[in-house]
């Protein structure tokens, strides 16, 4: 690809853009932080354009990781987010592109209340067993969603992205019409919310806080999801199929089997992530109860180059950039966009350094060439 | 003579090998320079180097005297140098004519399409081709795409031109043209550097012959005062056998037979047309022709990679006909694909994985859910050794090794009785020494000849009559999606054979 500059002063200069065939790991981690750096950078700016005090605003969101009850508070959020994450991260193994996390979180949350209302209305299920049986229909609740568009790709070649993302939007208003409508708490002096969760129904159940039973099954998940690609037979076969479906076909493997399940599996954990939003988080089940968590468990997995210890450190960086928001909101009347924008950003610059590590840009001055 | 290129002290280190150590290497104006050694000697990094694909890590390129810094192929480019990989980088979709001009506008020409057009014409006559410029590159055989990838470089005046194993998919025709193309470009100036692992063609064609082993350039000679016994010398440090032994009884039992086979190619036109063929016990098929007439469709059709239409597939009486992949490895299917990169290997897993590709789900490697790791890995590191697979361990991409060496891996994962220790029944091997050293040929045409005493039954496409003559019992001449004949060899002419292969005759016996 070749970009001329065909104004006067830039006559002479080429911009071209040429495939680099090696790079190594050290530049891809230093491109990697650079490109998160630049990202707070140009939002500093922004910010400073606002009126914002950029030093005072920035030392605030260094406080979230540095100050033990707001990291608490980090971790918290980091919980849901790093969930979707780990499904998605078995889902972009076998080159599915699901972007439908989020849809996958809102069904989580529809099974999760289900469950508690069945438990509170009908009386069905034992105590004991609630938190249990909301854990499983979580899982697959938000399985099943991934699953229609996993078969559906895999029978039919039609293109995962667009059915996990229109799904996304059929899941988020199915639950404002169950929140708007029949689940509404009869004595919630109308507000669009479910009825509180009983304790036993909380993530809160053991240890007092919500944090650590959620740390522990976000621990569990990434040690199934690492047993599952490093050492399972479906993994085996989710890196044949991300590689190359006519390798897998080549080499005997049932596709449509693994990519099916895969699908399920990845749903699934990410519906455990609505389960930590609504029995971690809020208690109860209010519209609109994800801010884009699935969304941002995309970046995270990209950014944990696929690995799934690594997208523990990176969803907490994450969950604290959502405290960090509330913060910022609350102190400084920072819009609460802000965080949204900073989040875009650095995905915009890590999408750009990837580009970096994958193209070298040349400046070509009248056949003399400068290498970028 | 005048240099056009030199190479002083190149060095490239690649984790856990150096893949070039040290080497200089001179290219003349008008001369043709074959370039030897084994497989992973080093060959391919050498010319990527020069091609602008691979930074050295030490050495200097001097380029007609001057020294350059080639960063990319469009550098390359510039100073006159072209490529013409061992997989052609054509577009299929396009016309050659836009395949060409794509190259041209990359380096900033200004293109007259017409004009072009008419160059591209006059150009292909000069070397005795016939291209016409406006048909679609998925029309061309494998000979003529290559003629295009040099069109491509011939019409922006190159002078250096490289070309990695540029015969390994050609017959023996095909080969004649373009070595006479060869000869007229080196008369013209063009200093030519061939990569190859034919001798006697090495000897034929070049001028000069370097050797290299291990990364390391053994000896540069003049071609007439070489031979093949002293080159090969260089290349592993002793002789080879070059004949095969295949000293075995004559079996008359029918193993195999393929019945009017029918079936689409993938650009929707019948590729097989009616195909009948008997392959017996402990016998090897072999099956010539020029690529593109139907050889790789009748593969994929007995892998159950491609469904058939009409017809059937008996193995040992039993309809195999569109079977699915899996159940044909469960009956002792082995497939040797003929491009690796497309279905052969997955390049970016490790050499494990890609050996494990169809073994994974077998015991002992694996129980009903986990793979055992360890099992696999001791495994692996055995096979890799039985078939002398170069590489520093296991657990790298399999797009790391040489091309050589990744044929090696399929050959060690098709042949190797991973599954239960079961052997292969039916084993299809498409071009199996496509890209393979002398010895590594020497081993795996040994090694198909052993499994054909011990009872499989053996169909081996091949480009070269030749090695078909030695290998196979019998042999079936294909053309355009049929089987213009059987015989064996010794029993039809060369003539005669080179007439079926055209379409010209047809052989009833046998
Ligand atoms: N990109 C790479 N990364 C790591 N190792 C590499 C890479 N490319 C080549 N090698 C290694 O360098 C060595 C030389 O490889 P090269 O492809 O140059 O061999 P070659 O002489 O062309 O062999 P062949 O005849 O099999 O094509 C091999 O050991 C190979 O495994
Ligand atoms: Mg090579």
């Amino acid at each position: 690809m070749v970009i001329k500059l065909s104004s006067r002063f830039f006559k002479q200069y080429t911009v071209k853009i040429e495939k680099r065939l090696e790079y190594s790991r050290k530049f891809a981690i230093l491109t990697t932080i650079t490109s998160i750096l630049i990202a707070f950078g140009v939002a500093g700016i922004a910010l400073s354009i606002l009126g914002v005090d950029v030093v005072v605003a920035y030392t605030q969101v260094l406080t979230v990781f540095t100050k033990l009850p707001l990291l608490i508070e980090a971790i918290k959020y980091a919980i849901p987010i790093g969930l979707a994450a780990l499904g998605l991260n078995i889902a972009f193994r076998m080159n599915f592109w699901n972007i439908g996390a989020e849809g996958q979180i809102y069904m989580g949350m529809f099974a999760s209340t289900g469950i508690v209302l069945l438990h509170v209305y009908y009386g069905l299920i034992p105590e004991y067993l609630v938190l249990i049986t909301m854990i499983v229909a979580s899982f697959i609740a938000g399985g099943a969603w991934c699953t229609l568009p996993a078969i559906l790709k895999a029978k039919m070649k039609v293109n995962e992205i667009l059915t996990t993302l229109m799904m996304n939007y059929v899941a988020i208003y199915f639950i404002d019409f169950l929140i708007y409508g029949p689940w509404r708490d009869p004595k919630g002096y109308g507000f669009p919310l479910s009825v509180p969760f009983p304790s036993y129904a909380k993530l809160t159940i053991l240890f007092g806080d919500s944090v650590y039973l959620g740390s522990i099954l976000l621990l569990t998940m990434a040690m199934v999801v690492f047993l599952i690609l490093k050492y399972s037979k479906l993994g085996f076969e989710l890196r044949v199929i991300g590689e190359s479906l006519e390798t897998a076909r080549y080499a005997g493997i049932n596709f449509v089997k693994a990519i099916t399940l895969g699908g399920f599996i990845s749903g699934g954990i990410a519906g455990l992530g609505g389960l930590a939003i609504v029995s971690g988080i809020i208690g109860r089940l209010r519209p609109r109860a994800s801010a884009g968590y699935g969304y941002t468990a995309i970046i995270v997995t990209l950014l944990s180059a696929l690995n799934p210890w690594l997208i523990i450190p990176t969803s907490i960086f994450f969950g604290g950039l959502f405290v960090a928001g509330n913060m910022l909101q609350a102190t400084l009347n920072i819009p609460g966009a802000t965080i949204d924008m900073l989040q875009a950003l650095i995905f915009l610059f890590l999408l750009f350094g990837e580009l970096i590590k994958r193209y070298k840009l040349r400046i070509v001055v009248r056949g003399v060439s400068v290498e970028h | 003579m005048e240099e056009l290129l030199h190479l002083k002290g190149i060095v490239k280190k690649f984790p856990g090998v150096v893949a070039n150590d040290n080497v200089d290497f001179t290219l003349r104006k008008g001369e043709i320079h074959a370039l030897l050694g084994e497989n992973g000697a080093g060959k391919t990094t050498l010319m990527n180097i020069v091609y602008g694909l691979y930074k050295p890590d030490a050495g200097e390129i001097y380029v007609e005297g001057k020294r350059v810094e080639i960063r990319s192929p469009r550098d390359a480019i510039k100073l006159g140098i072209g490529m013409v990989h061992q997989n052609f980088k054509l577009i299929p979709s396009h016309t050659v004519m836009e395949n060409i001009i794509l190259g041209l506008k990359d380096v900033g020409f200004v293109i007259n399409r017409k004009k072009v057009g008419e160059e591209i014409r006059k150009l292909s006559e000069q070397y005795g081709w016939r291209i016409d410029p406006y048909v679609y590159v998925w029309q061309l055989s494998a000979g003529e795409k290559q003629q295009v990838e040099l069109l491509k470089i011939l019409y922006r005046k190159a002078k250096i031109l490289i070309l990695d194993e540029p015969t390994s998919v050609l017959t023996p025709q095909e080969c004649r043209n373009l070595f006479h193309a060869l000869r007229k470009m080196a008369e013209e100036g063009i200093g030519i550097i061939f990569i190859t692992h034919k001798l006697e063609e090495a000897l034929s064609i070049s001028d000069r012959i370097t050797v290299m082993r291990k990364g390391k350039i053994v000896a540069t000679k003049n071609a007439w005062e070489t031979s093949i016994e002293e080159l090969t010398n260089y290349m592993i440090g002793r002789p080879v056998l070059f004949k095969l032994d295949k000293n075995k009884t004559d079996s008359s039992e029918d193993f195999i037979l393929i019945r009017n086979l029918k079936a689409y190619g993938d650009t929707g036109a019948l590729a097989l047309k009616n195909v009948n063929l008997t392959i017996r016990k402990n016998e090897i098929l072999g099956i010539i022709g020029v690529t593109g007439n139907g050889q790789q469709e009748l593969a994929e059709v007995l892998a159950g990679l491609r469904k058939a239409i009409d017809g059937q597939v008996l193995i040992d009486g039993m309809n195999i006909l569109n079977y699915s992949p899996l159940k044909l490895i469960e009956l002792g299917v082995a497939y040797i694909p003929p491009e690796p990169i497309k279905y052969g290997i997955a390049p970016n897993l490790t050499i494990r994985d890609n050996l494990f590709l169809k073994a994974y789900r077998y015991k002992p490697y694996s129980s009903r859910i986990f793979i055992n790791l360890r099992e696999v890995e001791k495994k692996a590191e055995e096979i890799i050794r039985r078939f002398n697979v170069v590489c520093p361990n296991t657990s790298i991409k399999a797009r790391s090794l040489s091309g050589g060496n990744i044929q090696r891996l399929i050959l060690a994962r098709e042949l190797s009785e991973l599954i239960n220790g079961w052997k292969p029944r039916f084993i299809i091997a498409a071009y199996p020494t496509k890209g393979l050293d002398i010895s590594a040929a020497e081993f795996v045409n040994r090694t198909l000849i052993d499994y054909s005493k011990t009872g499989s039954s053996i169909l081996y496409i091949t480009e070269d009559i030749e090695e078909a003559m030695m290998v196979c019992d019998r042999i079936a001449v294909m053309y355009d999606g049929r089987i213009m004949g059987v015989f064996k060899p010794g029993e039809v002419s060369i003539e005669k054979i080179g007439l079926m292969m055209a379409g010209a005759e047809t052989l009833t016996t046998s």
